[in-house]
């Protein structure tokens, strides 16, 4: 195989680029994901947040090079799980979603946490989700949502 | 790889950057804001002998691209440490931010510098030819300057045990509490055995350098700290005199008002 390998959303592939290149700019671009955002490009909004090996990395400030031999988890991956529909629903059940821009970003972030934290705190999931920016402010909504589907899929994470 | 180098050593990363401008990177969080097209980067991030956190006796030694995450979930890392990790950016940065990231970068903010400095901590360097350990401050030159050559890596940071259990203070003053950059923070260390100081560091960031001050450090010592809290505000200044604030987000005035407070209120707190 040629070029730089790595696993995304469970399938493995090669990526031909410059190393250099970002893997927000791949995953939209060249493999048309478009659940990942482009915020901000600084790390500062957590719009792109994806998880490579089970953690959340924001996408904007990781290069291809970097993820050579790792695992890419996006929404598109995520949301064939049953964890993801238990979120989705919590999600829709509290009305988290009003723009739903930096929703895959909160989600992905969501699951990094319960999968170390299965019943976590109010304060845990604020903290948790304090790299993700909502610029419609509907953090207590999003809040709730994850404290709640925490709850739902007991046992799940 | 294209426009890469993923080694699989340190031996090996060593050698690539003795012969290449292949631009060293560990977590990227820094690196990838400024990135440009066609830019080659020495991927450091799956080399495992800068991955490592180990205890060797007499220090602690934190590999380059260990990521302040995997650091703060480690019990060999001082408190101190991970108070000022704890309160960088957010999860997502923390996951992949490193120790050798922060340094190298030449952030003259870089909040686990600060807690490194404060600890007496020191970074070794590599090359193809040879090694060398140099302290904190010595590294750092200014913002955007450190004494890295072109031939180097950084391999570790180390922090001496004898200073890593002690009591420490540490603030930091961000514009939020995530997703900030300090605009002040401050740490030190102190020894108080019978009510006398044994010793004591002050670090501050604020400066646009990281420095540490001595003399106004050794003046303290052998004083009760009794003596020292009834006196902070001109202890405080010791200090302060021999400080030059940055005007940047924040005026000078400001950080230098904020230093002479958390000095105020270290100094108060020693015992």
């Amino acid at each position: 195989m040629n070029g730089l390998c790595f696993w995304l959303n469970g399938k493995e592939l090669c990526y031909d680029g410059s190393a250099g290149d970002r893997l927000l700019d791949v995953l939209r671009d060249k493999y048309d994901l478009k659940s990942v955002k482009c915020g901000c490009k600084e790390g500062e909004c957590g719009a792109c947040a994806v998880l490579i090996d089970g953690v959340l990395m924001n996408a904007c400030c990781v290069a291809m090079g970097a993820v050579e031999g790792h695992e890419v988890l996006t929404v598109e991956g995520y949301r064939e799980t049953e964890r993801f529909k238990v979120l989705s629903k919590a999600f829709a059940d509290l009305s988290a979603v009003q723009c739903g821009f930096c929703i895959p970003g909160m989600v992905l972030a969501a699951e990094a946490l319960l999968r170390v934290k299965p019943h976590p705190t109010e304060e845990e999931v604020r903290r948790a989700l304090s790299g993700n920016i909502c610029r419609c402010t509907g953090y207590n909504a999003i809040v709730n949502a994850v404290l709640n589907a925490a709850k739902e899929g007991d046992g799940l994470w | 790889m294209v426009n890469g180098y993923k080694p699989g050593s340190l031996q090996e990363a060593l050698d690539i950057r003795s012969r290449t401008d292949a631009i060293p990177y560990a977590g990227g969080t820094d690196l990838m804001v400024r990135n440009q097209k066609g830019a080659v980067y020495l991927f450091l991030n799956d080399i495992e002998a800068l991955k490592q956190i180990t205890d060797d006796g007499d220090m602690i030694r934190i590999g380059a691209a260990v990521t302040f995450t995997r650091a703060l979930e480690n019990d060999l890392v001082p408190p101190l440490m991970k108070e000022a990790l704890s309160q960088i950016a957010a999860p997502a940065i923390r996951n992949a931010g490193t120790f050798g990231g922060n340094l190298g970068n030449a952030s003259d903010k870089a909040d686990s510098v600060l807690a490194a400095l404060a600890l007496d901590g020191r970074v070794r360097l590599a090359s193809a030819g040879g090694e060398r350990t140099v302290r904190i401050e010595d590294f750092f030159v200014k913002r955007g300057e450190t004494i890295l050559r072109d031939d180097e890596l950084i391999v570790e940071v180390l922090l001496p045990k004898s200073r890593c259990s002690l009591p420490f203070y540490y603030q930091k003053l961000g514009g939020r509490n995530a997703l900030a950059i300090s605009r002040v923070a401050f740490a030190g260390v102190y020894d108080v055995q019978d009510g006398v100081i044994r010793s004591i560091s002050v670090a501050v960031i604020g400066e646009g350098k990281f420095t540490r001050y001595r003399e106004a450090e050794a003046a303290l010592i052998g004083r009760t700290a009794e003596e020292v809290k009834e006196n902070a505000a001109a202890c405080a200044d010791s200090f302060i005199r021999n400080m030059t604030f940055t005007r940047g987000r924040v005026s000078a005035e400001y950080r230098r008002t904020v230093v002479r407070n958390l000095l105020t209120d270290y100094l108060t707190s020693l015992g």
